[in-house]
């Protein structure tokens, strides 16, 4: 077991009221899996990850990696955002090798890591651009390179897609998951926060549904699709309305 | 000439999406599957026909071979494939011809824009000079320093 989120509650203080977002979370991570969270907007799912990545404590109940308490420092898990959160005064190859200091490369070696993630993601020819200068597909596969840098063993991705326009959002999708089905790359597995139905049975093979606020999981599925995925194949459908049908 | 402001991401994500249709897709009926408007997916239509990526009839897109092969393709072959398509694209071989006749193989970004200018006459030039370079870049072909606002050909890595 990879990880593992256990009894996670979490309750906001705001003008006086007690707001409860999360209500007794519960699951385990395996090697391989690849977890899309889905829920009604405001049920808890950004929350929930950045508890899990460490970003945020829960009220009570605790976030297990490799069976020790999850640190914000532990170096095997690595967050991708969905404002991409670049650093704009530094170009491609420094915003990557930013993320290799705590890990105590430097220099050379850090160089030769960041250039193996930034050809990875095919960011070849843009390591010396500066962010503003990047449609946001490009930016993201910055937000992917940095991420894979730290060679984690789970990646966590908050709303990946969704800064991004329909067709680059198409495209990234399947680069992630050609880069998922490359077993000599990190990670062992992903947690992906979405809002979109579609976007979680294309990308998952496991979906966990919250409810409404406050977040509880009301099912926890296995997408037995093959890969790679079709979305106009019925069986595919089939999944997006149960999906669906769990949500609502 | 027409030069369409479509990023190579978009052009690819239109590719994939027309592949999952079986490789032929009305271009209306994929722009609603999008929840977009035909307008908004028209760049990226006429990017994939001037790449060779697509032939366009009756309003019906259709992959070529070439769109089949890089869609087969991993990350890193693609862009092989992606280069030799951009490199062939006429607008980006004049602006390399320049280049490679210029001594340092450098132009000054306002050279570039008026570059561009003459062969796309546009009042938003700023926006196809950024295209462009978004696709040079992913082909390796002409890189872009901000700091020293030039163009510069690129080493083949």
């Amino acid at each position: 077991m990879l990880a593992e989120i256990k009894n996670v509650s979490k309750t906001h203080e705001s003008n006086g009221n007690t707001i409860q977002a999360l209500d007794n979370i519960n699951f385990s991570v395996e090697d391989n899996d690849f977890i899309c969270i889905v829920g009604p907007s405001g049920c808890g799912k950004s929350t929930l990850l950045r508890i899990i990545v460490g970003l945020e404590r829960p009220t009570s109940g605790e976030v297990l990696f490799k069976g020790e308490p999850i640190s914000t420092d532990n170096p095997k898990v690595a967050m991708v955002f969905q404002n991409f959160a670049l650093f704009p005064w530094l170009n491609v190859t420094e915003n990557i090798e930013l993320v290799l200091e705590p890990l105590e490369l430097r220099g050379k070696k850090a160089e030769n890591k960041a250039c193996k993630y930034i050809k990875a993601v095919g960011l070849d020819g843009f390591e010396k651009v500066y962010p503003r200068e990047l449609s946001g597909g490009m930016k993201q596969r910055v937000g992917f390179a940095r991420a894979l840098a730290v060679e984690p063993v789970l990646l966590c991705m908050d709303e990946p897609f969704s800064s991004l326009d329909a067709l680059t959002s198409q495209n990234l999708k399947d680069e992630l998951l050609m880069l998922w089905a490359d077993t000599s790359m990190p990670p062992d597995a992903v947690i992906m926060v979405t809002h979109n139905i579609e976007e979680a049975v294309y990308m998952a093979n496991r979906i966990i549904i919250l409810s409404p606020r406050p977040g509880k999981v009301v099912a926890d599925l296995r997408i037995g699709l093959e890969r790679p995925r079709n979305r106009k194949d019925p069986e595919f459908y089939r999944w997006v309305d149960k999906v669906y049908s769990l949500i609502v | 000439m027409i030069f369409p402001k479509a990023t190579i991401s978009e052009i690819i994500g239109l590719l994939e999406a027309v592949n999952d249709s079986g490789g032929i897709e009305d271009a209306a009926r994929l722009a609603a599957d999008f929840d977009l408007d035909l307008q908004e997916i028209l760049p990226s239509i006429d990017g994939a026909e001037l790449l060779g990526f697509a032939v366009v009839t009756d309003g019906n897109i259709e992959l070529t071979a070439d769109a089949r092969k890089l869609l087969d393709s991993g990350i890193r072959e693609r862009k092989n494939i992606i280069r030799e398509k951009v490199a062939g694209a006429e607008i980006i071989k004049e602006l390399r011809n320049k280049l490679l006749e210029s001594e340092d193989h450098r132009m000054k970004k306002e050279d570039a824009l008026k570059f561009v200018q003459e062969r796309i006459s546009s009042d938003d030039i700023e926006s196809y000079f950024r295209i462009i370079i978004n696709w040079t870049r992913h082909a390796g072909l002409i890189g872009y320093n901000s700091d020293a606002e030039e163009i510069c050909l690129m080493a083949k890595a």
